[in-house]
């Protein structure tokens, strides 16, 4: 025993630094497939891809219906779906890519998509053939990294104030015009409704937790969160002055105190002030217009974010929603593209999708949907095009890193909202904690 | 018993058989054996050797020495992440093991429906770790919960319990507290061991009950609570759901609750910086052994086995 | 095993030996092992402390509420719609809304069922792995004498110091190098070897307080290892083994991560990562389903509790052993 555990054992030491060694070094960059090993098609032409995205219930259930129409549609291809939610899909991907066992499609994410396109983990759709005529240049640039196109983008969203107009009449403040109100006015009227609305009705929740209005106040400045090199493109004025309105916010009462803006940010859209009811503004991505309307009961409005007239431009955006990306390593090439291309020119995969994935990028199918959305969806797609005129240009793919800067924005602006910063502090902390994490 | 003991020892002497246990030994413990070198060394022994790289996940890991140990040393956050999690272990480990004792006292015997009771306590460590935890908790610590309603009741304004840095970390101490669920469970197993006859022997020498609690409850029970200990103290160094859950995942607010465990896990799968986050896993690892060791020497002191 | 007198843990006397046969035998039968833990004796109740005992119920139900208070409110949003669950947060709901079980047992690919049947699969195969080689690992570190004992069981403790995130890309490899991907394999066979050492530790200290003469009795009586600890150790263990197997059901029963990263294809998923499947950050979330499919999944563990506890409960006397 006391020999064969010796012996055993330092055999088996070996073997570990062996595989240590050589599997990691060889699976994070040689070419394994993502379909597992034993779902491997037969000879007779049948080819099975995997499909992998995050979300909730419905849209695995709208995702189902489309993969059995493409299925119907491409007899030898089969599609293997593997979902779930957000958190843990990136963990997954993450985990199976250091494997080597990379999805064969997968849907990517602005702050994601530089990572993995670093890498070449994802692969040149340009070259894959997928046809993209129907989408704009524009959208087509948001997932184009170095002059090759890693992601097409599925739809678009944009950063907007969700208002409801129901508090509004019950505080007796009138809507403000969004082309023209200002960020001082966006204190104001928040203000207003908070005391004419009555006891535990807030004028606005608080908008710090989420890099995007940050990015539309920098770009109404003419500057941009990032460059399109990757690096950081704020002035500290910007960022200092981006967290002040919500010191203006908390000390005028048009929001909740430090605290509860804390619990708001992590209720999601349904126990919102606005899903709650028990506040009038708050700013959201288009898309979650739905989820809010449906959680508060009303009929609520979207508006643009102050400031578009206050200075050098207009800073509102489009944002892809998400990508369809392809592995770099997959076995089976041609048959992913020709599902990517399903997904994003069928008109008949719109009409199930609708706007889950963001008002669809392929123009001619946007138009085709647009008499089947809920009355939510069709506010968001006239909003949408009311804002085409006015958007400059859109911001390129975010640098490597970025992923952080949620949890960096998220961190800092408590820190602000309970006194422990000055904005000045906080725009300081806040530029060297992201420039580390793009710099690193 | 004593007879036993007796006659068995003259058998020994008289056989004088025993020398070790070498072959048994490696019967029994072969699936464990094989399950060592199968399953546990590779992943174990490749987070060591990740922790000298600059493995990022998606990229094959290159050798770079000490340097993550050394980048260690100077990220305020990894300062921050063991203070909290050292704060926390300290306090939250002996209230639960004494909350888990006290309660599987009450509930061990002489009184109706304590099989009802267990179960009705034991509900909460049932949880798990449910995407729904995290909107009860809102719903019973935030600004406007619970607690606060009642607090209000008596005329004191209360706080948002898990949203405010001040008090979030108290907050899930208290919630650790309150899944007292598994301790109490082994607890309660170790009362049931404890042979009747004892007690009965105390009885006849005329023990009170509290004596008997001093001299067999807990001499015989202490093999169990240093199990408890042991396994409570390795498992609250490495607390992560809970306060990923309540944080939705930051460890806020601003790093209030950022448990180890929780910033590594940022660090390895939010930052791609897997090599980092191995260095503090072996860091981490280097402390609990040391609390254990250290457990396991002062348990000679306090602890009762048979053998 | 000791030469050394036999430590004894209670303060007095030891008692006498149970029957008059073990001396002349030399051994105790295991009847007679049996007859050394006889039931506790019914506790006489008489009326006077029934004040006191209401008092006692009274302070119990009062302290379950506050236990239970989470959960109550989570069975009552189950019968709320889910756009009354922000907006109404009482614990009666005002609107009685079942639609959130048949919606949420349906609203994933496979009918919720099909979930918990692989949960089942899962925590079934796991429990019994650890029953087993727990056991028998906790056997050897309890009982048997082997050169680096110690050694061997640090190396056993050690193994559950390291967080998971940073060995489950590893693992993945290995698993993924078998083919075990989206098996119940790697959930599974790694219980079958062991690799629990929180239950190892855990039986090894139920069986060291075991007293030892019974197996040394026993070993002279030509009783092999294989023998005692299936007739001595494991029957006497009994509360040991409950507690293994009702917390190992529990645990797998919940585990996320690790079947989240092992299990890629939805027919293959379990409970808590369908759970999972309802709320995501980005887009809508059906609170009102899941609150309804969590109380669903809740119930088998619950049962299991309910009924596994009897198990722990029962004294070593009233195990059976023959």
């Amino acid at each position: 025993m006391r020999v064969t555990i010796h012996r055993r054992t330092r055999r088996g030491v070996a073997l570990v630094a062996l595989m240590a060694s050589g599997a990691l070094a060889l699976s994070a960059c040689s070419g394994d497939s993502g379909a597992m090993p034993n779902d491997d098609g037969g000879g007779d032409g049948d080819v099975e891809i995997r499909y992998a995205w995050w979300g909730s219930d419905d849209r695995h259930q709208t995702t189902q219906e489309i993969i059995d129409l493409f299925e119907e549609k491409n007899p030898g291809i089969t599609v293997t779906p593997d979902f779930t939610d957000w958190d843990g899909y990136w963990d997954k991907l993450a985990t199976a890519t250091a494997a080597g066992d990379t999805p064969d499609v997968i849907t990517q994410e602005e702050r994601y998509l530089s990572e993995y396109a670093s890498q070449d983990i994802v692969a040149d759709l340009g070259e894959l053939g997928v046809d993209t005529s129907e989408i704009p240049a524009e959208t087509l640039a948001t997932g184009t990294i170095d002059d090759t196109l890693y992601g097409v983008a599925t739809g678009v969203n944009a950063y907007a104030m969700v208002a409801d107009p129901q508090i509004f009449a019950d505080a007796g403040v009138e809507m403000p015009d969004d082309t023209t109100w200002t960020w001082e006015d966006y204190v104001d009227v928040a203000g207003k409704l908070s005391k004419g609305a009555g006891d535990g009705v807030w004028g606005t929740q608080d908008y710090g937790f989420n890099e995007a209005g940050l990015a539309v106040l920098a770009r109404q400045k003419g500057e941009t969160l990032y460059t399109p090199d990757g690096e950081l493109g704020l002035s500290k004025e910007t960022v200092a002055e981006f967290f002040q309105v919500s010191l203006d916010l908390m000390a005028n009462e048009g929001q909740p105190d430090a605290s509860r803006s804390v619990e708001y940010q992590n209720a999601g859209p349904e126990g919102s002030l606005l899903g709650t009811n028990a506040g009038a503004m708050g700013v959201w991505w288009s898309n979650q217009l739905g989820a809010l309307s449906d959680a508060s009961g009303r009929e609520l409005e979207l508006l643009r974010l102050p400031g578009e007239s206050q200075f050098e431009r207009t800073g509102m955006y489009f944002k892809p929603a998400m990508y369809y990306s392809i592995s770099a390593t997959t076995e089976h090439p041609e048959e992913s593209a020709k599902f990517v291309d399903f997904l994003l020119n069928d008109p008949e995969v719109a009409a199930l999708q609708l706007t889950d994935r963001g008002l669809p990028s392929n123009t001619t199918v946007r138009e085709s949907i647009l008499p089947e959305l809920t009355a939510a969806d069709q506010k968001v797609a006239e909003f949408m095009e009311g804002l085409e005129s006015d958007v400059v240009d859109n911001p390129p793919v975010p640098p490597q890193g970025s992923s952080e800067m949620q949890d960096i924005m998220i961190r800092i602006n408590t820190e602000v909202l309970f006194g422990n910063l000055t904005p000045d502090e906080a725009a300081d902390a806040f530029l060297k904690g992201v420039g580390a994490a793009i710099g690193g | 018993m004593a007879v036993i003991h007796e006659v068995a020892r003259t058998r020994r002497a008289a056989t004088e058989h025993r020398k070790g246990d070498g072959r048994a030994a490696a019967l029994f413990l072969a699936p464990w054996f094989v399950g060592l070198v199968l399953i546990t060394a590779f992943p174990l022994l490749a987070s060591l050797y990740l922790s000298f790289t600059d493995y990022s996940l998606l990229r094959a890991p290159g050798w770079v020495g000490i340097e993550n140990y050394t980048a260690m040393f100077s990220d305020p956050r990894f300062f921050q992440a063991l203070k909290v999690t050292f704060t926390y272990v300290i306090v939250s480990v002996p209230l639960q093991l004494v909350a888990a004792l006290g309660l599987a006292l009450v509930l061990d015997k002489g009184l109706k429906g304590l099989a009802f009771y267990r179960s009705i306590y034991y509900l909460p460590s049932l949880l798990g770790a449910s995407v729904a935890i995290a909107i009860l908790w809102r719903q019973v610590f935030g600004a406007d919960g619970l607690i606060n309603q009642v607090l209000a009741f008596f005329g004191i304004e209360g706080q948002g319990w898990v949203s405010h840095p001040d008090y979030a970390l108290g907050t899930l101490i208290v919630l650790n507290v309150w899944t007292f669920g598994a301790p109490m469970v082994i607890f309660l197993a170790g009362l049931r061991q404890v042979p009747t006859m004892y007690y009965e022997a105390a009885a006849i020498d005329g023990a009170g009950r509290l004596r008997q609690f001093r001299n067999i409850t807990v001499p015989l029970l202490t093999p169990i609570i240093f199990f408890n200990l042991v396994l409570q103290l390795i498992g609250a160094f490495q607390t992560f759901t809970q306060a990923y859950i309540v944080s939705g995942g930051t460890g806020g607010p601003v790093d209030s609750t950022l448990f180890y465990t929780l910033y590594l896990y940022e660090k390895g799968f939010g930052s791609f910086e897997m090599g980092y986050a191995s260095a503090m896993a072996w860091f981490l690892l280097l402390i609990i052994a040391g609390m254990t060791a250290v457990n396991f020497v002062a348990s000679k002191y306090w602890v009762f086995y048979d053998d | 095993m000791t030469d050394a007198p036999v430590r004894r843990a209670a303060p007095s006397d030891s008692p006498a030996a149970p029957s008059s046969g073990a001396a002349g035998r030399g051994t105790p039968s295991l009847s007679e092992v049996a007859a050394a833990y006889p039931d506790p004796p019914a506790r006489r109740r008489p009326a006077g402390p029934r004040l006191r005992r209401l008092g006692k119920h009274v302070a119990l139900v009062v302290f379950g509420f506050v236990m239970l208070y989470p959960l109550l409110w989570m069975l009552a949003s189950s019968f709320k719609p889910t756009a009354l669950i922000f907006r109404e947060p009482g614990l009666i709901p005002t609107e009685w809304d079942f639609s959130n079980y048949t919606e949420g047992w349906n609203a994933l690919l496979d009918p919720f069922g099909h979930y918990l049947l692989n949960s089942a699969i899962v925590v079934l195969g796991s429990v019994l792995g650890n029953l087993v080689s727990c056991s028998m690992a906790a056997y050897a570190f309890a009982r048997l004498k082997f050169r680096g004992r110690n050694l061997w069981f640090a190396v056993m403790l050690m193994s559950i110091m390291l967080p998971i995130h940073v060995i489950i890309v590893p693992q993945y490899i290995l698993f993924s190098s078998l083919s075990w991907i989206n098996t119940f394999l790697p959930l599974i066979v790694p219980k079958l070897l062991a690799t629990d050492a929180f239950f190892i530790f855990l039986m090894v200290q139920f069986f060291r307080g075991i007293p030892k003469e019974l197996d040394e009795a026993a070993r002279l009586d030509g009783c092999g290892h294989g023998r005692i600890f299936l007739r001595i150790m494991l029957p006497l263990s009994l509360p040991a083994l409950a507690t293994t197997a009702i917390f190992t059901f529990i645990w797998t029963w919940n585990d996320f991560f690790s079947q989240l990263i092992f299990l890629t294809k939805p027919d293959m998923y379990t409970v808590p990562i369908a759970l999972r499947t309802f709320v995501d950050a980005t887009s809508n979330s059906s609170w009102g389903p899941l609150f309804a499919m969590s109380i669903v999944s809740l119930i088998p563990v619950f049962l299991v509790f309910l009924f596994g506890q009897k198990y722990l409960v029962k004294g070593i006397a009233t195990t059976g052993i023959k």
